[in-house]
């Protein structure tokens, strides 16, 4: 029985799920990753396949949305004629 | 001038000819007058002296002029025994003046005199009588009065006799409405026109009722009318106080704005001034407007004309509409934002400012417009203005419509808009008007479109760092460094932007600042009393410097910097916050920072373990990632109990959503120790070993004895 593909099968497999989890959103969102949590997901591979399909799709961390300005408050007289 | 002579009686006639009628009479000539088909009095040029005198003695003759008037006007007034100069040449046939004894006829001859002579004491005599003939039952009657009246007002001296009678303007307005008659119609508007060019006309009108007539006029089919009444109103708008409330009163708004689909420019102008006039400052009047499909007819104006001050009145009504929040959209469906674009290369600048106000109120509205890639490219163009007013208006106009709108921000990028937004900025200096737009412009154009690297770059390459970085410098105002904070976020996503931004000394900056507006939002106590300065919340820059560090921190260099000014213990205290942006930078930057052992340390003795626990339950998968993984980073050299505490909660918030892994987890071997908890479920989920990389092992790589396969046959903890 392949353990990698049934989550929560045992303790330790869901532990390296959470964390192989964790990493590739880390680096989905642009951070680093330490060369023990890079060769951690290299000696993962199979999870991190998996996984990888589960991210979700969307973009997590994009910082501040953009705001519009209303300028409209209130009339102004012409400056020029 | 007076005449006493009989015979200067042709000479009269000479003159009547030069009159405005240049009609002769007959009364000296004697020529017979002809009526022909349409009414009009013609002579029929055949003079014959044909004076004769009444048998009577005369006891004087009546030569003077004012007794010729008399005579004509108030026949019953003459003295007994008088002689009338009469030019009936043969008694079974009536003179002209007696077959033509129609008040009017007689009337028109007597004033046609006092055109002549204006004479202002006449005048007023004749006054009354008119006002009687236009309130006369017969149509006819009030026509010929109309167009007597009417040529009287285009001298002056009738023309102020005439408005300083109250029954007299009263008269022409009841005729005015009244009449069924078109050419009545058209003599009784044109007389109010030309009261309306005195302050004393307006006056008279106003106070006549002449208003509501004259709106009512708005739906006539003569052009002529139409001209008339619009003109009049205008005056009225302008100069007559109270006139604008009474237009609105009359419902004047409903009937002038269909008049904005006739074609004649010179009549829209007047019309379009008219609804300016009326709506400024009045909200119920812009309503209306919008209600009669305004909108669409202004901004059909903007597209077809190329009249310059047909297209500047429009602008200006549309400048006013653009404040009001319903307008707004119906402006911009009508394709507003693409027709006011047409006008800012121009030669006029009245109207290019206008529109540019005008653009800039809509441009809030239309952040998802499409074809703006004409105004767009302008707009950048605009950019090299030194005009304040303009380039305040292009930057403002350019940072909403790149707001959430990827199509605009890379259309404005491949433009050379972040170059064009650069010198603005320089030459803006210290002009917030300017520099808070264009940042905020920079700050769209560097992120969410598939040209933000680019943005980025060319940021760079433009030599906009330093300027930009400067601008964090004292003296604050907040809504610039706000702007700032976020777009040094975003430059700093691009690898090659760190350095420069470090020796610009923007971490520098941006912790001062950090530290700055923490210890003011500290100072007001609980968040609910919000600190505002410059309308921004200290709380916003607090969590805009700590997003602009968090991105600075995977630059190796900043981020030891940034950990060497002391801000760990912030970004722990930060962990606590009630808003979720700020935990998730904060989280964020520590994530970073944890990178490095030392600073994972200083995270960990600062107490970070417990808030971050707690992040690992949030509903945000920002927040929970990074708490994860500064949690997996400070416990490296932590004992298996703590890893296994990490564990756990991990399991609890990141399969929470994941039913058949919750299930799994729950009917897995029970947990014991010290880590039952309150927080954890019945049924704690329990470890038999762990992963060889939770051992003890201090960052050292995996084994490569255990590619791909899983260590869950090793120690038990």
């Amino acid at each position: 029985m392949n353990r990698e593909e049934a989550p929560g099968k045992s303790p330790e497999d869901m532990y390296i799920q959470q964390k192989v989890r964790v990493l590739l959103m880390l680096k989905k969102m642009g951070s680093n990753l330490t060369p023990s949590e890079e060769a951690f997901l290299r000696n993962y591979a199979g999870v991190v396949h998996s996984q990888m399909s589960q991210l979700p799709q969307h973009n997590i961390d994009q910082g501040a949305e953009d705001v519009v300005t209303a300028f409209s408050r209130s009339e102004t007289e012409d400056r020029r004629q | 001038v007076t005449v006493g002579e009989r015979d200067s009686g042709v000479a009269k006639v000479a003159e009547w000819q030069h009159t405005m009628y240049d009609l002769d009479s007959g009364i000296n000539s004697g020529a017979p007058t002809v009526r022909d088909e349409d009414g009009e009095f013609t002579s029929s040029k055949h003079y014959t002296m044909t004076t004769t005198v009444t048998r009577e003695e005369p006891d004087y003759e009546i030569t003077t002029r004012s007794h010729r008037v008399r005579a004509a006007m108030f026949p019953e007034t003459l003295e007994a025994g008088t002689t009338i100069l009469s030019t009936q040449t043969d008694p079974s046939e009536m003179t002209n003046v007696q077959r033509l004894a129609e008040p009017s006829q007689l009337l028109k001859t007597a004033i046609v005199h006092l055109i002549n002579y204006q004479d202002d004491a006449e005048l007023t005599r004749a006054v009354p009588e008119l006002t009687k003939l236009l309130n006369d039952e017969d149509q006819v009657v009030v026509n010929k009065a109309a167009q007597i009246v009417n040529q009287l007002t285009r001298k002056e001296a009738s023309r102020r006799a005439l408005m300083q009678s109250p029954q007299m303007v009263a008269a022409v307005v009841r005729a005015m409405q009244n009449t069924g008659d078109m050419e009545t119609a058209r003599a009784t508007a044109s007389i109010l026109h030309n009261l309306s060019h005195q302050r004393e006309g307006l006056l008279s009108i106003f106070k006549s009722g002449g208003i509501p007539a004259l709106v009512r006029m708005l739906s006539s089919p003569m052009e002529s009318v139409l001209f008339y009444a619009i003109t009049t109103l205008h005056n009225l708008l302008l100069h007559q106080e109270g006139a604008k409330m009474a237009v609105r009163l009359a419902d004047g708004l409903l009937r002038m704005v269909p008049l904005l689909n006739k074609s004649n420019p010179k009549f829209l102008a007047i019309t379009t001034d008219c609804l300016q006039l009326l709506s400024y400052g009045n909200q119920e009047s812009k309503l209306i407007i919008l209600a009669n499909r305004g909108p669409e007819a202004l901004v059909h104006i903007m597209r077809t004309y190329s009249y310059e001050k047909l297209l500047w009145t429009t602008s200006r009504v549309l400048k006013v509409l653009s404040v009001c929040p319903s307008n707004k959209p119906a402006i911009v469906e009508a394709g507003g934002m693409q027709a006011l674009g047409k006008h800012l290369t121009g030669s006029s600048q009245r109207l290019m400012q206008n529109c540019l106000w005008t653009l800039r109120n809509l441009s809030d509205a239309a952040t998802k417009e499409e074809g703006m890639d004409g105004l767009l490219q302008v707009l950048v163009g605009l950019l090299s203005s030194d005009d304040l007013n303009m380039l305040t208006c292009a930057t403002g106009i350019l940072s909403n419509l790149t707001c959430n709108n990827a199509y605009n921000k890379t259309l404005v990028t491949q433009s050379n808009g972040v170059e064009a937004l650069i010198h603005a900025i320089l030459r803006a200096g210290e002009k917030e008007d300017v520099t808070e737009p264009a940042v905020c412009a920079l700050r769209h154009l560097t992120s969410r479109h598939q040209q933000a690297e680019v943005a980025q770059n060319a940021v760079r390459k433009h030599y906009g760092i330093p300027a930009i970085v400067k601008l964090l410098n004292q003296p604050y105002y907040w809504p610039v460094i706000k702007a700032v904070v976020g777009l040094v976020r975003n430059l700093a996503l691009c690898p090659e932007n760190q350095a420069p931004l470090r020796d610009a000394g923007a971490t520098n900056r941006l912790v001062t600042l950090l530290l700055k507006a923490h210890q003011d939002a500290q100072k007001h106590g609980s968040s609910a009393q919000q600190t505002y300065q410059d309308g921004v919340r200290m709380e916003e820059i607090v969590e805009g410097c700590t997003g602009a560090l968090h991105i600075l921190a995977r630059d190796p260099i900043n981020r030891a910097e940034i950990a060497n000014m002391q801000t760990i213990p912030l970004f722990v205290q930060l962990l606590y916050s009630p808003v979720d942006n700020v935990k998730r930078v904060a989280a964020g930057v520590l994530c970073e920072l944890a990178l490095d052992k030392p600073s994972a340390e200083i995270i960990d003795s600062e107490g970070a373990s417990a808030p971050l626990m707690e992040l690992l339950h949030s509903n945000n998968e920002g927040i929970a990632t990074y708490a994860a993984a500064v949690l997996f980073r400070i416990s490296e050299d932590k004992n298996t109990d703590y890893k296994k505490r990490v564990s756990v909660e991990l399991t609890h918030s990141l399969f929470r959503h994941d039913p058949a892994a919750w299930e799994m987890a729950h009917n897995s071997v029970p947990m014991d120790g010290p880590y039952a908890d309150a927080e954890l479920d019945v049924g704690m989920v329990g470890y038999s070993g762990f992963p060889a990389d939770m051992d003890g092992m201090d960052g050292g790589l995996m084994s490569e004895d255990y590619p791909g396969t899983l260590p869950y046959d090793s120690q038990p903890y």
